[in-house]
């Protein structure tokens, strides 16, 4: 008992010494140099390093401020954010990622940049989609990350598939979905006609929306329980028990709309290009269009966010290179690079105007919402996709199921 | 075993050597205990307690919570199935990694010659290389449209198997590839056993008139007592521990049919950051891999004796 | 004492068969059988191999073949010429050549449990066998604490520290230490050798074959090396092999041909050194005392 006893009060202490040392531990960023020439640290995702240097080289020649810029694993981010978080040594800015954007904010990390943002119009709230304003992301008009690349769900269709089949347009609304669906599945045995992620976790957001109703009620809380939610669950699921979805977790929906055995995905235009990469002799017979209607056709507005880390000590350079990635050239820059599309109204008419499937892209953005921007939510949601997944591979009742889920979000919520 | 005189001698030197042991073992030892044994002692700390990632920051407002993250661990109905997932694999795929390596060690010796030491390499191939590229070599195999295994399976006629896909057999993706790395060390383990046993014995039996099967089972396997005995110990910590396979391959899925309990505590704890949670549920593992360890320990004194 | 205790024992050695002897059916069998096992075994790693030089478009074709019918080198040029492939190359040549220290410190510490008495050994090396025990996430954040209050984070030498040391080379260091005749060591003391003299001029030179087990152990180690240098990295041109084939995992749209060539890349080296070595480590384990 003793030994147990002095063990604890050992675990204690060094917890104790441990936390200590973070609050004191770190913080300092890395100073100008000389007075003269700053160096700010940008963390990016994935390999996007090398296009970023390209596109700021202007900035760099103009204001002398040079980038020292790292790329996060996008699987990892969250262990770099912990440990930026634990030692108080984080960049200058970041790109946060919509769907991380609440996590971030409760970390505390997101610097409030609401007064240098007006010295720069490029970066007035008004130059953006409504879905990622201030209001919509916070709550409140603090502006404490500027959006940087956008990105939506649309419909993508194999023109030639579906012509075969008799359906001479895309699908418009929900009900000719499932019917389009289920007549292409009817061509044979591993022939689907339409291809759901098990693993998306925004796609019965989606549905829920479109059905006229939301996840989120009034108070602020997660609400699985609306009718809406129920609708969009019921179409959801449907697909699969037509027989028009396959249920393996590993397909790969780039092979499968060029193989067409599942020739409708809802997708991201990312998947634009891995088809022109992948599969350049399909050009002419796959389309684009926004997403089919009930209530509406909302979609979703994913993308990423640039931050000023809280305690940078050059926020003010910071918030200029932010206005730089925000200048409409630079956005339709790093389009033409990376496949990423814009934010600012300017470059998303340029980028349109050049290529009629960026135009689908930019109509359904003009009608998309952003993940609820609240913590707790990413744990939420793949509660609701497991017990999605649950009732269609496993045959669960949907009603036990639902309830279960509830209760589950319930729990989550009471401990954010 | 030291003789009396041995052990008198060491003894001796003992008496002599001072502050030289300490020396010695020191340097590693104190890596060992700053890396090891301070974290798992803060864990313990941090278990009592509801940090999460604004408390890291902010350590102001960490609070002190008992034991109420292990009772939520308890009440967790996704704890008692990863329990259960972490068990059906080690009982499963631990007999199946000694049976493996024992079978290719056994076959290695016995063949002997340059082709056995030729083949040794591509046996240990599976040892060496990271996580990170495996899971991706077997993901792709793997896959339900365009992997191999399924184009295999079609050629010979046989239905496609959705390896990923299916609770039961994404259980045995995950645990072959898991076998399929940890044969390879495990094999050179026993070879080396096998090795080790003189050579007099396998000739006595054999002029004996003891038959191959004989000779193996009698005489070779009894004899490799310590080196399988290592194995088994060593392997049933690591799949106790198990957590690469089923994090690159399934994620835990499908519907958390691989979720092994160190899955379980990374996901719920790390990813979604809340910390209190995890060291929680990682002294829980911690406490699990050492009671089986001691039985196992104390299960083999007993047998030698 | 007769002096053959001084010497080593004579390796066991492999059933002697007179040369030119044809193979008995049984052994063609056990040939055979070990063939299949090794080809299955190491298909990955030739489907790894050629994934690596296949175009796009085959990478995922349906029906898959196993040899590329375009081979391009393509994805392993952008490999070292457009991503940084070749700094995290030397990154990890850096961090594998301090893990030898680490090796240094564990033969010493395996020496010094296996040769002698001391207070606190008996739960010194208790405490090393139950670091094997530890789930290593939950090391991850008391660990960069550590390593950030001594300023060591975002070093090479940061991301080495946290396995410098295992107890499994600790452990295998002892077992075959022990069996080092303590004669000789007295003998050594009684000619006024130091322990330190000891160490370095007689039980290291006996102990060649488990340091070259424990050396290509430990190049293995680091060089797969992913938790601890993606955590203590702090920027990407710290990053490792690991680190930078995780990088190459976009969110949705991957480049199959890519990743392989990233894998093949972290592979073909470690390949190499073993078969190399492969002798000196099944005989190291022999001579550990493993039985």
């Amino acid at each position: 008992m003793k030994r147990l006893q002095s063990t604890a009060v050992a675990a204690l202490a060094t917890t104790g010494l441990l936390l200590g040392l973070t609050a004191c531990g770190g913080g300092d960023e890395t100073p100008a140099a000389d007075g003269g020439s700053t160096e700010l640290r940008v963390w990016v995702m994935g390999d996007a390093g090398k296009t970023l240097t390209e596109v700021t080289k202007d900035f760099t020649a103009e204001t002398g401020i040079t980038l020292k810029i790292d790329g996060i694993p996008w699987e990892n981010v969250n262990d770099r954010l912990t440990t930026a978080v634990a030692s108080g040594d984080g960049p200058d800015v970041v790109q946060v990622g919509l769907s991380l954007l609440p996590t971030f904010a409760d970390a505390g990390v997101l610097e409030d940049i609401t007064e240098q943002v007006k010295a720069y119009p490029e970066l007035d709230p008004s130059n953006f989609p409504d879905a990622v304003s201030p209001q919509a992301l916070t709550g409140t008009d603090a502006v404490t990350s500027v959006p940087w690349v956008s990105d939506t769900r649309i419909l993508f269709y194999r023109t030639d598939i579906l012509g075969e089949a008799g359906i001479s347009a895309a699908p418009t609304t929900w009900d000719e979905m499932r019917s389009a669906a289920k007549t292409l599945a009817a061509r044979g045995d591993g022939q689907y006609g339409y291809y759901i992620p098990l693993w998306d976790n925004t796609l019965p957001v989606q549905y829920t929306w479109q059905a006229g109703g939301d996840v989120i009620g009034a108070d602020g809380a997660i609400d699985l329980d609306t009718p809406a939610f129920g609708a969009a669950v019921d179409h959801w699921t449907g697909f699969f028990a037509d027989g028009s979805a396959p249920t393996a977790s590993d397909w790969d929906q780039t092979q499968g709309f060029i193989s067409g055995a599942t020739p409708m995905v809802v997708s991201g235009p990312y998947l634009a290009r891995a088809i022109d990469e992948a599969a350049p002799e399909l050009e002419g017979k796959w389309d684009v269009a926004t997403l089919p209607t009930n209530v509406t056709g909302t979609s979703l507005f994913a993308g990423s966010n640039l931050a000023v880390w809280k305690g940078s000590k050059n926020v003010d350079a910071a918030v200029k290179l932010l206005a730089h990635l925000a200048d409409p050239e630079v956005q339709v820059a790093w389009y033409e690079a990376m496949s990423e599309l814009p934010t600012t109204a300017d470059a998303l008419e340029t980028v349109a105007a050049a290529d009629p499937k960026v135009k689908v892209y930019a109509d359904q953005l003009a009608d998309a919402r952003t993940v609820p921007m609240v913590p707790g939510w990413d744990l939420a949601a793949n509660e609701m996709a497991t017990a999605l997944t649950d009732i269609v591979t496993t045959g669960a009742d949907r009603d036990s199921r639902l309830a279960q889920l509830r209760d589950k979000v319930a729990e989550i919520e009471k401990n954010y | 075993m030291p003789t009396s005189s041995a052990r008198r001698t060491s003894r001796a030197s003992a008496r002599r050597a001072g502050v030289a042991p300490y020396l010695l073992v020191g340097p590693a030892v104190l890596v060992l205990a700053v890396f090891g044994i301070l974290p798992i002692l803060v864990a313990a700390g941090v278990s009592l307690t509801d940090l999460n990632i604004r408390g890291l920051g902010d350590p102001s407002t960490v609070e002190f919570v008992g034991l109420a993250n292990y009772s939520r661990l308890v009440a967790d109905g996704a704890f008692w199935n990863a329990l259960r997932v972490t068990g059906i694999l080690a009982v499963v795929g631990v007999p199946t990694v000694v049976l493996v390596s024992l079978t290719i060690a056994l076959l290695l010796h016995t063949s002997g010659g340059r082709l056995a030491q030729a083949l040794r390499a591509f046996y240990f191939l599976p040892a060496i290389t990271a996580i990170v590229a495996v899971a991706l070599v077997w993901g792709y195999l793997f896959n339900s449209q365009f992997g191999l295994l399924n184009h295999l399976l079609t050629t010979v006629g046989l239905d496609p198997v959705p390896w990923l896909s299916d609770p039961t057999w994404a259980k045995v993706s995950v645990g072959l590839v898991a076998v399929w790395r940890a044969s390879g060390l495990n094999t050179i383990i026993l070879l080396a056993g096998l090795q080790g046993i003189p050579h007099e014995y396998d000739e006595a039996a054999q002029l004996d008139g003891a038959n191959r099967w004989t000779r193996t089972w009698r005489i070779q396997v009894p004899l490799l007592k310590f080196a399988l005995f290592f194995v088994t110990v060593t392997t049933v910590i690591s799949w106790l521990q198990f957590f690469d396979e089923p994090y690159v391959l399934t994620e835990g899925g499908p519907n958390g049919a691989t979720t092994s309990i160190s899955l379980y505590i990374f996901q719920q704890g790390f990813r979604y950051n809340q910390f209190g949670f995890a060291s929680a549920g990682s002294l829980v593992l911690l406490v699990v891999i050492a009671v089986v360890t001691l039985v196992q320990l104390r299960g083999r004194r007993l047998d030698v004796d | 004492m007769s002096t053959d205790t001084l010497r080593r024992p004579a390796p066991a050695s492999r059933p002697v068969r007179p040369r030119g002897a044809r193979r008995s059916p049984g052994r063609v069998v056990v040939d055979v059988l070990l063939i299949l096992g090794a080809a299955a075994t190491s298909l990955p790693f030739f489907w790894m191999i050629f994934a690596a030089l296949k175009p796009r478009s085959e990478a995922t074709a349906v029906p898959p073949h196993l040899l590329p019918q375009e081979p391009t080198w393509e994805f392993v040029r952008t490999l070292f010429v457009d991503l940084d492939f070749g700094r995290y190359l030397a990154n990890t040549v850096v961090v594998v050549a301090i893990g030898f220290v680490g090796l240094f410190l564990m033969a010493m510490a395996g020496y010094g449990f296996a040769k002698f008495e001391f207070r606190g050994k008996t739960l010194m090396f208790g405490a090393v066998l139950a670091t094997m025990m530890i789930p290593v996430q939950v090391t991850m954040i008391p660990t960069y604490l550590i390593l950030n209050a001594v300023g060591l984070t975002g070093t090479l030498v940061g991301i080495a520290l946290p396995t410098l040391v295992s107890a499994f080379g600790i452990f295998l260091f002892r077992q075959f230490m022990s069996t080092i005749p303590d004669e000789l060591l007295e003998a050594a003391r009684l000619d006024g050798a130091g322990h330190g003299r000891t160490f370095v001029s007689i039980v290291l030179p006996m102990s060649g074959p488990i340091l070259a087990v424990q050396a290509v152990l430990t190049f293995i180690a680091g060089w797969n090396s992913f938790l601890w240098p993606l955590v203590l990295a702090g920027e990407q041109s710290k990053y490792t092999l690991s680190v930078g084939l995780a990088l190459l995992n976009q969110q949705v749209a991957t480049n199959p041909s890519l990743q392989m060539a990233g894998a093949a890349v972290m592979v073909v080296p470690i390949v190499v050194v073993f078969i190399f070595f492969q002798r000196y480590i099944v005989q190291g384990f022999t001579m550990s005392g493993l039985k």
